[in-house]
């Protein structure tokens, strides 16, 4: 004989405004089974809880249910108010008459009163059937993977790693650093990127805890929280990393040209190359697909002996290296090597790319003087293609006149509606960085609104203007070319309420952040989703920014949602402890309301198997010889479609058993 | 300028006439400006162009702008529609408008000419002059459209009166 | 021979006929056989139907793409404007149920009804796309090698472009225009106000200065950028426009050059060796010294003893 407590909530006026509470209560006391039925205005609060716990000491209840708000939030409460009084934590049923009682029939009083007893009934019905749960624990593996080599991922690395856990940190670059090693100069203090960001390079690079893995991608996650079976590739770079010493011989000697990525496609590239001269790891990689082969030396052949010096016929690449760690006649396997790595919890730091200005076909993309502000950047960055000198793209001339256009791509139906919420800074930035050094130029920024939240930011475009930057608002329509690669800005000044057109030597446009076109492959093996924008999708917008759906797998930076450097580094520290958590425990709680195989009745069909969305049941060989299902705890979620789909009641789904669903229709609707 | 009363203007009843007449993108206008930067109408000087038109007609505006025949210059290039970043399309506000002022005949007397045209012989264009210049370079004297053919008369006619435009009183 | 229904309009009947011949002596040599819709009507004019009522505006256009069905032909148009309103009419009755039902209301009363399987082109877009350069360039009987042309085509043809069934690449910066008068060994240069509005139409007719503000611009950015021997269109309307607007911004003494006009049919039908007092015989700004030139022995292609391939 079940002894059930039924306690009623006001929940303020959210419950007690619309259903009648005392007759809910004292309709309670009619059921049978039921010891107590009590009311409060808040369940939840101190007092509410101390009500159940009295009765619970008092031996009049040992099973509770309440008669109150959503179990999604409030479930947890109630169930350590039980196991705080030694009962098993599941003897507790939650009857919702808020969400989907008095909050939706606001206006039927007496329809909810009566609704909320018929509700109360059925949670009952179940309660009398409540079994005790355990739950059951894994042990946590001691490591994180962090994906990614940017200013996210390095910091995640480095916190995680402060705090004594190893850290693999996979970077799909030659060298960590990502975009920000390509900016010259970071708002709002005009600080060199590279100056701060190098220092922090460097430790991540030579810290005892990080194992470094660049010129690295993903290829496969199993498992789960705790337990990530992670499949690393390491791409073929076709150098001996050993013997490498980052002297950029090689590159020298090679020579291919192919767009160099690092300058945004300004300038070129050989295919043995080094990514930037402050890469760390400071290695050389070849890469394959443009290199031509100019040695004739096909990867894996025998070397040749030249007849007249005696001496091997090398390709230039593998003459030039001083450390001798080219040798083209290795073998090496295109594919490169596998590495699998067990850890316990995952930061997805994969940044972003800015769109190309091919997609914005009215603002001139074929002149060679249209660029997108990344493409800038380089331009007028020390390491860049023009060693900084301020030049044209089209006859390396200095302009005189240059304009800027923020929102390509960005708050637009045809491309992305989101704001990309850096651009407007660093367009002042690099406007006031010009300025700055060529008082003479003519800068004209076109703006829709100008957004400058953050600590010192509207102080930055105030002074922007105080040295004489022309700032239109108004959004330009279309570019025309004009003789001898100049530009007409066709653009609209909103205060004069009149067109206006500029002849300028330069355009720049403020393309929309997005993420990278291979992004999609890696979510999928993460199980992660994109957002309406195309970013990885959050757990909760407000008060999970650094969670996702999966357990174990965190979000950090720009591939959460365009954002400042600041934002980002805030960010990284918040998913490094979000994913210490589980690291520092040690182990980590497996919810016991999961299906479970009864291996006696499975008559081992294999219906469930393909259905379970999180691939859990497995047909596995009993002592018999048998097939049978078996469901992985670990990885079950308790949805229940292979407890529904199964032919031979074989499955239960605990907590949710068939007698206690049947007890609950009965309830319902007798 | 004196200030203007908003209290005093009727917005939402103007915003709904707009889009009645098949300017729903009037909500969605976010006054970028992308639009007047590119429009024929207002390079060429008109007063009210289309960016303008949107405000005027968001705030409530309507005797104030009915007799101003700048909605009558857009050519329906539709270079505004092409770049529109909220997707607003703003030329088939403008004409929404030109719609509104139609009904009130706030139109410019050389519209009319075109319609009489347009309800008599089948074309907006049309002068007896043209047969002799068609005979000039070899043509018959008439084309073979609804200028010579009375029955497609009837068709123009009959679908020009049934409509609102038949309700105007013009023809 | 592939058949194809020809839109006129009005301006090209009745103002430039001389176009309306360009285009029956031109394209059965290309391989369009010219079906003529019978009984058509005004496209219906932006300034007209489309400004005061859309139903109305659907019916007339509906009831000209029901003239083409019946004949079981595509219809093509050599003015942009009459381009622009059927097409956005078809395209507005394809994606609008509401709309498309009361386009058959409307026409049930004359006994008619939209099937919507007749395609709306511009004569441009089967020059380019159909009937294509190489059948254009083996017809051709004069060469415009070292002739400067400044390309105008117009509005309608450009945007939007989510209407039209054949469309440019990227409208901003056209290059079918450009691609037909290069086929005929014409320079064709850019210039910037390539993609202006010429100011025709409702703009010229509400406002006449105004309108030729825009014919300004275009004429400057032509002058003094390219330099051009003729300015060549697909636009009826924007050839009236700059054809006209140059004598009275003359008299006025606003500019001081002249740029003879030609519509693009009417060029090329002279390349084809056809008569210029059929298809070049009515502008405002003289040609007679180009047309002269383009059909002179100096010019004649002469044919290439074809090498076994």
């Amino acid at each position: 004989m079940a002894k059930v407590g039924v306690y009623v909530c006001h929940c303020g006026s959210n419950i007690g405004g619309v259903v009648d509470v005392e007759t809910v209560r004292k309709h309670a006391e009619t059921l049978d089974d039921v010891t107590v039925s009590r009311e409060n205005l808040f369940m939840c609060s101190d007092p509410g809880q101390e009500i159940i716990r009295q009765d619970i000491r008092d031996g009049l209840v040992d099973k509770v249910v309440v008669a109150a708000c959503t179990p999604r939030t409030h479930e947890p409460i109630f169930r350590k108010v039980l196991e705080g009084e030694g009962l098993n934590k599941f003897f507790f049923e939650m009857a919702n008459i808020r969400d989907q009682d008095s909050w939706v029939h606001a206006h039927d009083h007496d329809g909810a009163t009566a609704k909320a007893q018929k509700i109360v009934d059925s949670a009952v019905a179940k309660a009398k059937h409540l079994m005790p749960l355990e739950e059951k624990y894994v042990d946590v593996t001691q490591a994180a993977l962090v994906i990614g080599g940017g200013v996210a991922g390095i910091f995640s690395a480095l916190e995680l790693a402060n705090m004594g856990n190893k850290v693999y940190l996979v970077e799909k670059d030659p060298s960590i650093g990502g975009v920000m090693a390509q900016l010259d100069k970071t708002f709002p203090t005009n600080d060199c990127s590279a100056c701060i960001l190098t220092p922090v390079m460097v430790e991540a690079g030579t810290h005892p805890n990080i194992e470094m893995l660049t010129y690295a991608e993903v290829d496969a996650v199993e498992g789960y929280i705790g337990n990530f079976d992670v499949k690393i590739r390491k791409k073929q770079s076709y150098i001996d990393w050993k013997k490498c010493t980052g002297c950029g011989d090689c590159a020298d000697a090679c020579p291919v040209r192919t767009p160099n990525e690092y300058n945004a496609g300004l300038d070129n590239r050989s295919a043995a190359y080094i990514h930037f001269p402050q890469a760390v790891p400071k290695k050389a990689v070849i890469d394959m697909e443009s290199c031509i082969n100019c040695g004739g030396r096909k990867i894996g052949s025998e070397t040749r002996i030249s007849k007249k010096t005696g001496k091997p016929i090398l390709a230039p690449c593998e003459r030039a290296c001083p450390a001798e760690a080219i040798d083209r006649s290795k073998p090496l396997d295109p594919q490169g090597e596998i590495l699998d790595v067990k850890v316990g919890t995952i930061v997805v730091a994969t940044g972003y790319k800015v769109m190309e200005k091919d997609n914005f076909k009215s603002l001139a993309p074929d002149s060679p003087n249209v660029l997108t502000a990344l493409q800038l950047e380089r331009l007028i960055s020390a390491t860049g293609p023009t060693g900084g000198k301020f030049l044209r793209p089209s006859d390396n001339v200095k302009p005189k006149t240059i304009n800027f256009l923020s929102c390509i791509g960005s708050r637009d139906e045809r491309y992305h509606t989101h704001c990309s919420r850096v651009c407007c800074m660093y367009m002042i930035k690099q406007a006031k960085l010009l300025k700055e050094k060529y008082p003479d130029l003519q800068i004209y920024m076109h703006f829709m609104d100008v957004r400058t939240p953050g600590k010192d930011f509207d102080e930055y475009y105030t002074s922007a203007l105080e040295m004489g930057i022309k700032i239109i608002r108004g959004r330009v329509g279309g570019i025309d070319m004009l003789l001898e690669d100049k530009l007409k800005v066709m653009a609209y000044d909103a205060d004069l309420a009149q067109n206006i057109e500029i002849d300028s030597d330069l355009v720049v446009l403020a393309t929309a952040i997005e993420l990278q076109d291979d992004i999609k492959p890696l979510a999928q093996k993460l199980s992660l989703t994109l957002d309406g924008s195309g970013f990885f999708k959050e757990l909760h917008p407000k008060l999970k920014p650094v969670e996702t759906p999966v357990e174990g797998v965190f979000l950090a930076g720009c591939c959460q949602g365009p954002k400042d450097i600041p934002d980002t580094v805030a960010q990284a520290k918040g998913a490094a402890a979000a994913a210490a958590v589980p690291l520092a425990q040690g182990r980590v709680k497996i919810d016991p309301t999961i299906s479970e195989v009864n291996r006696d009745k499975c008559s081992g069909c294999g219906i469930c198997e393909p259905l379970c969305p999180y691939g859990a049941i497995t047909m596995t060989k009993d002592a018999d010889n048998h097939s049978r299902a078996i469901i992985e705890m670990t990885q079950c979620k308790g949805c229940g479609v292979c407890t529904t789909a199964c032919p031979s009641a074989a499955i239960e789904l605990h907590g949710y058993s068939e007698n206690q669903i049947m007890a609950q229709i009965e309830a319902l609707t007798l | 300028m004196a200030a203007l009363n908003l209290s005093t203007m009727s917005q939402e009843e103007v915003i709904q006439a707009v889009v009645d007449h098949g300017g729903e993108g009037i909500t969605r206008c976010i006054q970028c400006n992308a639009c007047a930067s590119v429009c024929p109408v207002a390079k060429a000087g008109f007063p009210l162009f289309g960016r303008l038109l949107f405000r005027k007609l968001q705030t409530g505006h309507y005797e104030e702008i009915i007799e101003d025949p700048s909605s009558w210059a857009c050519q329906a290039c539709n270079r505004c529609t092409e770049i529109c970043p909220r997707d607003a399309r703003p030329f088939e506000i403008v004409f929404a408008f030109r719609r509104m002022q139609a009904e009130e005949l706030a139109i410019s007397t050389s519209a009319f000419t075109p319609l009489m045209n347009l309800h008599a012989t089948g074309h907006a264009v049309y002068a007896d002059s043209a047969k002799e210049l068609r005979q000039s370079v070899g043509l018959p004297e008439l084309p073979e459209t609804s200028v010579a053919d009375e029955k497609a008369q009837q068709e123009i006619q009959t679908l020009l009166e049934n409509g609102p435009m038949g309700e105007l009183g013009i023809f | 021979m592939e058949k194809c229904g020809i839109y006129l309009g009005c301006n090209i009947p009745f103002r430039a006929p001389d176009i309306e011949q360009s285009f029956t002596k031109v394209f059965p040599p290309l391989g369009i056989d010219l079906v003529t819709l019978e009984g058509a009507t005004c496209c219906p004019a932006w300034g007209t139907a489309p400004s005061f009522d859309i139903d109305t505006w659907l019916a007339v256009s509906g009831r000209n793409i029901n003239i083409a069905e019946q004949k079981d032909v595509d219809i093509m148009t050599g003015c942009n404007s009459c381009f622009g309103v059927m097409a956005e009419a078809k395209h507005m009755v394809e994606y609008n149920p509401a709309r498309r039902k009361k386009l058959k209301e409307s026409l049930s009363k004359i006994d008619r009804t939209f099937k919507g399987t007749s395609d709306v082109f511009h004569i441009s877009h089967v020059l380019h796309n159909k009937i294509g350069l190489d059948t254009i360039k083996k017809n051709l009987k004069y060469t415009l090698k070292e002739f400067k042309i400044a390309v105008q085509p117009g509005c309608h043809i450009l945007w939007p472009s989510e209407v039209m069934d054949i469309k440019e690449d990227n409208p901003f910066f056209p290059t079918m225009l450009k691609d037909l008068c290069q086929v005929l060994d014409a320079d064709v240069p850019h210039y910037s106000a390539l993609n202006g509005c010429c100011g025709m139409g409702a703009m010229r007719s509400t406002d006449q200065d105004k309108s030729f503000n825009l014919v300004k611009t275009k004429l400057f950015s032509m002058k003094e950028e390219i330099n051009p021997d003729m300015i060549v269109t697909t636009c009826s309307s924007c050839y009236l426009q700059l054809d006209g607007a140059q004598k009275i911004l003359r008299e006025r003494g606003e500019i001081d050059f002249e740029i003879p006009v030609f519509y693009y049919t009417q060029l090329l039908a002279l390349c084809m060796g056809f008569d210029a007092a059929n298809v070049a015989a009515i502008s405002e700004t003289p040609r007679d010294h180009i047309i002269q030139k383009i059909q002179s022995e100096a010019r004649l292609i002469k044919e290439v003893e074809n090498e076994v391939a």
